[in-house]
Order: structure tokens, then sequence, then C-alpha cells
């Protein structure tokens, strides 16, 4: 049963008389009979007023609010800016009752997950769900900037058609050399898109990944200069993590040839954005295309004025299919956390 | 040639003039900026000339008046094959824009609104939706190799089947083509403009597509009816449109400015120094086999 808004006292009454565990969602879901269908006789479902702040939140979760008794909560990005970044400080005032987090999404940087290892809570994400879609940005990225088609679209549109283009500076993306930071889900889809052209595929992870096609060509941690070397374009698909945490440096940037390319649909963390800003200044990079920033929304203002960058605001996977795929992916570990008392995505660091 | 303007171009090719003995001319579409089409005019002078030969540079010819070059002894080779996988890029990246709202989200950020008018409603995967080629000559053919890699469901219009096209590419003859637009979740247009194929794409046309489909062109502007697909923009007949081409090029009709779901390229289907190069080598050789052999590989359909 999905409530419109937080619960009322005959409803609280209600749900303590048929003792169907709670759930809360800190953001209200878009597909409200999917998920219905997915929690009637199993769990009774709250959603968090959406004027709650953090205090709300915390306030509501305890005993007497709103929300108490809650044994699991679904989250998204979207209720970070209401409540805040799920860190220690916010998962140390959660109710002992809280056992799991289902997150919607691949990337749960903003959810301390070790905070919540210590608290015994789950945390779930939604792999697969995002591949497809943030593979496709990946992709649409990655020939804006070998073609140059985002300033081309702006000249247009400021009516001066073509003027300053040339082509000298623009490629075919085919026979070309793409580089993959990372290859789970996403770096191995867009693998695939990019094979069809084809361009040749190089990847780094830190073991090699089993199933990957032959074609794809991996190179270990001491040979990760060999392949920047080779490479016309590197795509950044790493998650973010202390690890992760600004992982392409400038030295990474300047091993990859002049001229080369950096897609980021990652995070920005992932990337030192100054490096990169002043290797596409200085021209050793020709090109970026980013669909994510170090600080979103407010993004470096100086970005606007890079001719040679094409820019996303982050929409990865924000479409009807695959936003529809992830919401439901997210209800569905919360609902098997309650069936069996885990989701079956369980965060790589908690298993 | 060095002619300025089309007049110095034709009083070069008259006896003593700086063009004079000239057999075979290797032509590119920037030149109508100095001496306009080759029309009727210049067609008689070249002919008066002892022109045999102009190896276009480009895939399409519209540019000349080939039948009134066939009727003057004027042999035009163009230089398909070449331009193939640029177009397509260009085609695709236009169906991806088109799809996922991506010109209107680039355009908001950099007006500082961020994703304010991204709606993930109106966005759509490509995976699993059908994509309708009409004329599935090399670079429909190559867009429909780079789209089933999704994959994409993939139908075509041609005048007869494509005997090069896989299997997975459905054909849909004239008296099909209505169930072919029926089913299309984007039509993208590849087919040469001639006088047959002048508006092609019109109202009746569009109205056959699902609401919401999505056009793209990377062929020639008038091979859709400009205003047709404008009013279908305009009560969300159509979803989205990805154009590289345009009626009147360099102009364009300023109210496509207007739709937040139009992708707008200005003729860049080829601009690549990868592809510029492959177009001008195939051009001068087959300039250059005209010379040796007697005539250039890439004759133009219409003198077969």
């Amino acid at each position: 049963m999905c409530a419109a808004t937080a619960t009322t006292p005959s409803s609280t009454l209600a749900a303590k008389m048929t003792s169907l565990p709670r759930v809360v969602l800190c953001d209200p879901v878009v597909h409200k009979n999917d998920c219905q269908a997915l929690f009637e006789g199993i769990a009774e479902v709250l959603l968090l007023d959406h004027t709650a702040n953090r205090d709300d939140f915390i306030r509501a979760l305890q005993p007497g609010g709103q929300l108490e008794g809650a044994v699991g909560l679904f989250e998204r990005n979207q209720s970070i800016g209401r409540i805040g970044r799920f860190d220690k400080e916010l998962i140390s005032k959660l109710p002992l009752t809280i056992k799991w987090i289902a997150h919607m999404g691949a990337g749960y940087d903003k959810v301390d997950v070790f905070a919540c290892k210590e608290r015994g809570i789950g945390v779930s994400n939604t792999p697969g769900a995002v591949d497809d879609a943030t593979a496709t940005t990946t992709l649409y990225l990655l020939i804006s900037a070998l073609r140059s088609f985002s300033a081309a679209e702006r000249s247009l549109r400021a009516g001066n058609w073509k003027k300053s283009h040339s082509a000298v500076n623009a490629h075919d993306l085919t026979g070309r050399t793409v580089a993959i930071l990372g290859l789970g889900g996403i770096g191995l889809r867009f693998a695939q898109l990019v094979h069809a052209f084809p361009m040749r595929v190089l990847y780094h992870n830190r073991r090699k990944v089993a199933g990957a096609p032959e074609w794809c060509e991996y190179y270990d941690k001491d040979h990760l200069d060999d392949m920047l070397a080779q490479a016309d374009v590197l795509s950044i698909h790493v998650p973010f993590t202390e690890e992760t945490r600004n992982i392409v440096d400038e030295r990474m940037i300047r091993k990859l040839k002049k001229g080369a390319v950096i897609i980021n649909t990652a995070r920005g963390q992932v990337v030192d954005e100054e490096a990169m800003m002043q290797a596409l200044k200085d021209g050793h990079l020709s090109a970026v295309g980013l669909d994510v920033f170090y600080n979103e929304p407010n993004i470096d203002p100086r970005w606007y004025d890079v001719p040679n960058a094409v820019l996303l605001p982050h929409v990865g996977t924000a479409t009807a299919d695959t936003a529809k795929q992830m919401e439901l992916r997210a209800l569905a570990n919360l609902r098997d956390f309650v069936l069996t008392g885990k989701g079956t995505d369980l965060v790589p660091e908690l298993q | 040639m060095d002619s300025p303007d089309r007049a110095d171009f034709l009083a070069g090719l008259k006896p003593g003039g700086k063009y004079e003995g000239v057999v075979g001319l290797y032509r590119h579409n920037v030149s109508t900026d100095r001496i306009g089409l080759f029309d009727k005019e210049i067609i008689d002078a070249l002919a008066a000339a002892g022109v045999k030969w102009i190896a276009h540079n480009g895939a399409g010819y519209d540019q000349i008046d080939v039948l009134y070059c066939k009727e003057k002894d004027i042999w035009v080779s163009n230089t398909p094959g070449a331009v193939d996988d640029a177009t397509a890029t260009t085609g695709f990246y236009l169906m991806i824009s088109a799809l996922r709202c991506f010109s209107r989200a680039e355009r908001t950020l950099r007006a500082g609104g961020w994703k304010s008018t991204h709606k993930p409603g109106e966005a759509h995967d490509l995976t699993g939706r059908t994509l309708a080629v009409l004329g599935l000559g090399g670079i429909g053919l190559r867009l429909a190799e780079l789209a089933h890699a999704f994959p994409m469901r993939i139908v075509y219009h041609n005048r007869r089947p494509n005997p090069d096209a896989p299997a997975w590419c459905e054909y849909f003859g004239a008296d099909r083509l209505d169930e072919m637009l029926a089913q299309a979740d984007v039509l993208s247009v590849h087919v040469p403009l001639k006088d047959s194929t002048v508006g092609m794409v019109d109202e009746t046309m569009i109205r056959k597509l699902k609401r919401g489909a999505v056009i793209v062109n990377t062929a020639r502007g008038k091979v859709i009816d400009e205003p047709a697909m404008i009013r279908a923009l305009e009560d969300g007949h159509l979803g989205a449109v990805g154009l590289d081409v345009f009626p009147d090029e360099p102009q364009v009709n300023p109210r496509l400015l207007d739709f937040p779901n139009a992708t707008l390229l200005p003729h860049m289907g080829t601009e690549t120094c990868d592809s510029q190069k492959k177009m001008e080598i195939r051009a001068l050789s087959n300039l250059r086999d005209f010379l040796t052999k007697g005539k250039g590989f890439d004759i133009i359909p219409e003198f077969k």
C-alpha cells in the first residue's frame, strides 16, 4: 500500500494491527502501481513528507514518529537534496530497526557504506539497469567530441552556420582506439557499441574481466601507461570511492597522446577537473565529453567557455525506460530484504 | 581553377582562355560560392571547351544538372562509399540526440539551468526501438549496422530490395510503405535529391508515422516538406527531429530554432579530416582513371 503522504494515525494503527514490516520511500516513486503490487501483503510502504529536511526525517523514524519501526529505506540521489548525504552522522542517527538502504542508481558514493557496515545495515544499488542508457550517453559524448558537433550546433544557432569549423580537427570513430577505465557493466556495454564501428577497445580494470570478449584488450596496472599512450579516447567507468578519487590525474592525462579525448559519465570526483581543463587549454587534450562534474549542479562556470567541450547535466540514465527499471530494481531489493533478509544487489563492499 | 566568379570561369573556358584544352574537372560543392551551380550555362561552356569528365567530390550531386551533362556527352562520377561512415555516424548522433533530448539538455546546462528542462519521461532508450531507413544505399546500410548494435529493429524502404542488406533489414516495398511508417519510432532519410524525391517526405508520409516519432535527415533538406515537418512539430505529432541538412543552406528556417526538441547541425555529415581525404582521393582517382582508362569507376547511375 503506497500512502500518498506520511501516515495518519488510523493507518498507523492499521499497520500495527496487520504487523506488516514498514519501509520508507525517501522520495516518491513514479511507478506507484508497480510499487503497490510489489509490496502488497509484504510490507507497509510509507512516503517521507516532501517538505521534510534531515532533522524531520530522523525524528519521523524515531519511536513516536510517523515512520517509527521502519526496517528499510528506498532512496535516490534526489533525496540527498533535501535530507543530505547518507553520511556517518545521518547513519548514526537512524534507529536500530533500519537494516536496509535500497539505493536507486548504480553509483552510491553518497551513501557511507562503511558506516552502514558498522551498524549492520545492508545497502543495495541497481547495477545492470543503468548500463544501456549510460553507455549510450557515453557514445553520444564520444561522437560529439570527436566530430565537434556541440560547437557546430551552437554555431548554427548563433546564426553562423559552420563558419569557424574546420574538418581538420574532426575525426571518424572507425579504426580509432578507445581505452576504457573500468570494464564493469557500463564499460562493457559501451565497448559493444563502439566495437560496431569498429573501434579498437583497450581496458584497464583491477582484474581481467572473465567474460569480456577477446577483442577487449586487457592492460593491467603495470601496463597502464602503455594503454594510455595508444588511446585516442579515454572513457571513464569506475565508481567513485576513496581509491578512485582523482584517479584520472595530471600524470594520467599527460600519458595520453596529444590530441586525445576524455569522456566521463562516471563521477566528477574521479577526475582532476582542473588538470583536465588545463590540458584542454594547452591543447594536450583535443576535446572532452562530460555528463558529470566535480560539484553538480554548481559546475565550474569556466566550462561554458571551453570551445571543445560537450556538456550534459548528469542525464546518463534519464530515460523513461531506464528510470523505471532502476526504480523497480531498487524496490525489488527492498522487498527481497523484507522477505529474505537481503537484497540481490548488495554492494560489493558489504559482500 | 582560380576564378572568383562565374563570368571569369566562363571566359576562361573560351578559346584562348586560361582553361583552354581542359578535358576533365574535379568539382567540390564549395565552388558554388564563386561560380554557382553546374547548370545549363556552365555545362554548355564546358562542352564547348571539350570537357568530357566531371569528377564530383561528394555522394550527392544535385548541384550538377546531370541529365543535361548526359545530353552534352559529359560524364559525371561521384564518391559513394567514401561518405558512408561519416554521414551514417552523423545520422546516428542525431538519432541518439533526438531520442534522448540531449541538445536541449546541453543548452539548458549552458544557460545555467542544469537539467531543469529535462523530463526523463520524454527521453527514450534506443534498444528495442524501430528505425525505418528511407533509402538503403551505402549510407543507410551503414547507419543500420550501427543501430543494429543496440539492437534496434531495422526496417527499410527502397525502390527495390537491397541485395547486400543483411537478413535483419526488413524490406517494405511501395505497397507496404504505410505499414512501415506506422511501426517506425525513427524515420531516417537517405535518398538522393532529384526531381522525383523533392518533397518526398510530405504531410501524408509524416502523418503516417506514429505520434511521437522522430525524423532524422542527413540527405538533402529539400527531400522533406519543411512546412509539413514544422506543423507536425508544433502539434506534437513528431516527438523530435535531428537535421543536418536544410532546404536553403546556409539559411536555416528560424522557426526550427524554437523547438526545444530539435537537434540541428550545419551540414556536418562528412566533415572529418579522414573522410574529406577519402572523398578527395576517390574523386581524383575517378578523374585519373578517366585519363588513363577512358572512364572513372564511380559513374553515376543516370549514365548507366
